[in-house]
């Protein structure tokens, strides 16, 4: 489990409200607001997206939406900063292959 | 356009410090920030502070956050947030760009606060999901309570390195080590010293060969480097992690001021390109001001207090303030910067070897290298003493600025003195009754209570504790020495928890009498702090 439950100093962490969205298609949970990229770790996934010409598997690497290492393609849009977009229910988050939503063939 | 008295870019602690101090003089201010939420990193920071009681020492980072929210917003302050600033032009008009639409407004007088960036380093795999800055991972625990991975190593031994490693470990991850290609440990020995008794190993004078994995880091290696910091071959180790943290310094991120015509200049001491400007943070373009990290890298103690100087500096300029009020208070606050730039971690003294403390004690080469004293080592720095019954043993050897154990005290056992960088004084014939206020308030967890003459052959040593679960009174587990091995069995006298102690429990030990100078942290089993 990778959710901090209770912490020494910082206690039961605040949260919003249990949403569903879909990654790839597939149903996960995540709390409403909070960072797209939070949710996708604490699910355990780790690739956000393949780079342009090497196919390089890119995520979470600033936190503070300053790399843009960890863009993703949200509800049909392109280059969207996981890391610093609130999470929404019902969010349709995909895998991003290049500048392109589509893997290649 | 709408015009302000003053324009602050950022609302981290020092355009926030700005800010309050601006519109307590009846300033009409504008905070923009990129950000969703205010307050920059003091949200990250849950340690506790050093400094003194002016600097708000032993109060953690978020908490100081809190409260100069609180203010600014009592004070009617305007922060607006998701406003990206993307240029500062001719006569002080400043273009931010918020959600869709693009202002532009103007400020007679304008600060820059906008921090800085973490620095990286490339190495085979480095951009492999699972490698990230330490200040990601920080994000990812404090603020979004999410763990970064399981098995961490740590890239840099400087403060934030330490710090943030501490942080891993406190909310679950196994820190794997440290790997600094530097010789000696870059950050407070006292921040080593509390990942060492962990078990945690420093790699000094090592560094990260390359990370592996396919889709994500599954091992990272690891060797030792030569004179021009290239991997000795023969020496790599595979560690098993999944995730790397780099803390490899920071860069001022001054590109808005490089833009806006202020004279630059690159100071290796403030880590990178910043603006050349005067005591008061105003930067060659008149009425341009500069505060915290983006001028220099610092603390967020100092970063506070130059906001509060910049912004009477502004007022003092648009006739808010007059010159002798103003004058006064900006030499205050100068002073008590001036006490945070003190001893052997000061600007000044970066990159520097130092041997020997103020008061000409032999630093400890085992702190610097390994992260822990030598146990010999302890009773030449004057916060060790013996003596029958209860007293504190106050293993705190480098100058840095701090003294809350002193204003703790109830019963002034402990001396700093006026010079906050002095290492602390154990009273000979110390009236300590035990309470333990200076184990708590001590920011770097170097205090402990050692009672010798707790039964005919044991004694008790009490530590903070900042981990979960607690373990429960009568616990028998295993004491470990400095460095993280366990020496004797160990039960559980009392963990005592206080709103005054901030979150730090002190957890008491009974250990076998002639382990009261080693015993140092406590595990419930040796197994579970080893890795």
């Amino acid at each position: 489990m990778l959710r901090i439950e209770n912490h020494p100093i910082l206690g039961e962490i605040q949260k919003g409200r249990l949403v569903r969205f879909t990654f790839d298609g597939k149903e996960l949970t995540g709390y409403e607001g909070e960072p797209i990229a939070a949710a996708l770790k604490a699910a355990g996934v780790m690739v956000h997206r393949y780079t342009t010409k090497r196919h390089e598997p890119r995520g979470v690497f600033c936190a503070i939406g300053r790399c843009t290492d960890c863009v993703m393609c949200v509800n049909g849009k392109i280059n969207v900063r996981t890391c610093v977009t609130p999470l929404e229910e019902g969010m349709d988050v995909r895998t991003q292959y290049g500048v392109s939503r589509q893997k290649p063939e | 356009m709408k015009r302000y008295d003053m324009i602050i870019v950022g609302a981290g602690p020092a355009g926030l410090s700005a800010a309050v101090e601006a519109a307590k003089h009846g300033m009409c201010v504008a905070v923009f920030d990129e950000n969703a939420k205010p307050g920059g990193q003091l949200f990250k920071q849950i340690h506790k502070f050093f400094g003194s009681k002016e600097h708000q020492a032993k109060v953690r980072g978020f908490r100081i956050g809190e409260a100069l929210l609180k203010q600014a917003n009592e004070l009617g302050v305007e922060v607006l947030l998701n406003a990206v600033v993307t240029g500062i032009y001719a006569d002080k008009e400043v273009i931010v760009r918020h959600n869709d639409t693009v202002r532009h407004v103007k400020g007679d007088t304008i600060l820059v606060a906008t921090g800085a960036s973490e620095n990286m380093i490339a190495f085979p795999g480095w951009t492999l999901p699972g490698v990230m800055g330490a200040g990601a991972a920080q994000t990812m625990i404090n603020l979004h309570g999410v763990l970064p991975g399981k098995r961490v190593l740590m890239v840099g031994s400087g403060n934030v390195g330490l710090v943030v490693s501490y942080q891993l470990m406190q909310c679950g991850c196994e820190l794997v080590g440290i790997v600094d290609v530097a010789k000696k440990i870059g950050g407070y020995g006292v921040h080593a010293a509390k990942i060492a008794r962990c078990g945690v190993p420093f790699y000094m004078g090592h560094t990260i060969v390359r990370a592996e994995g396919t889709d994500h880091v599954t091992g990272v290696v690891i060797g030792e480097v030569d004179e021009a910091y290239q991997c000795i071959s023969g020496t790599e180790k595979q560690l098993d992690v999944d995730t790397v943290c780099i803390a490899v310094g920071l860069s001022p991120m001054s590109q808005l001021l490089d833009m806006a015509g202020c004279q630059m200049q690159t100071v290796s001491a403030k880590g990178g390109t910043v603006p050349v400007c005067n005591a008061d943070g105003e930067t060659s373009v008149e009425g341009l001001y500069v505060a915290g990290d983006v001028s220099g890298i610092e603390e967020a103690s100092s970063a506070m207090i130059e906001g509060r100087i910049a912004a009477i500096s502004a007022a003092r300029k648009l006739g808010y303030l007059g010159e002798a009020p103003a004058s006064e208070e900006i030499s205050k606050l100068q002073a008590s910067l001036e006490a945070l730039r003190q001893g052997m971690f000061a600007p000044g003294n970066r990159g520097k070897i130092i041997e020997q403390t103020e008061e000409g004690i032999r630093i400890s080469n085992s702190l610097l290298t390994k992260g822990y004293l030598e146990e010999q080592e302890i009773e030449r720095f004057p916060g060790f003493h013996t003596q029958k019954g209860i007293h504190p043993v106050i293993e705190c050897t480098q100058n840095i600025p701090c003294n809350p154990c002193q204003d703790v005290c109830p019963r002034h056992c402990i001396m700093v003195g006026d010079n906050i960088t002095a290492l602390p004084v154990v009273d000979e014939n110390s009236a300590c009754s035990g309470c333990g206020l200076c184990v708590a308030s001590c920011s770097g967890q170097a205090i402990f209570l050692v009672n010798d003459s707790y039964d005919q052959t044991h004694a008790s040593v009490t530590i903070p504790y900042e981990f979960l679960p607690l373990p429960a009174v009568g616990t028998i587990g295993v004491a470990l020495d400095r460095s993280g091995n366990p020496v004797c069995e160990a039960e559980v006298l009392s963990v005592k928890a206080n709103p005054a102690f901030d979150k730090t429990n002190l957890l008491t030990m009974k250990v076998p009498k002639e382990m009261s100078q080693k015993a140092r942290f406590f595990a419930v089993k040796s197994s579970e702090q080893k890795g």
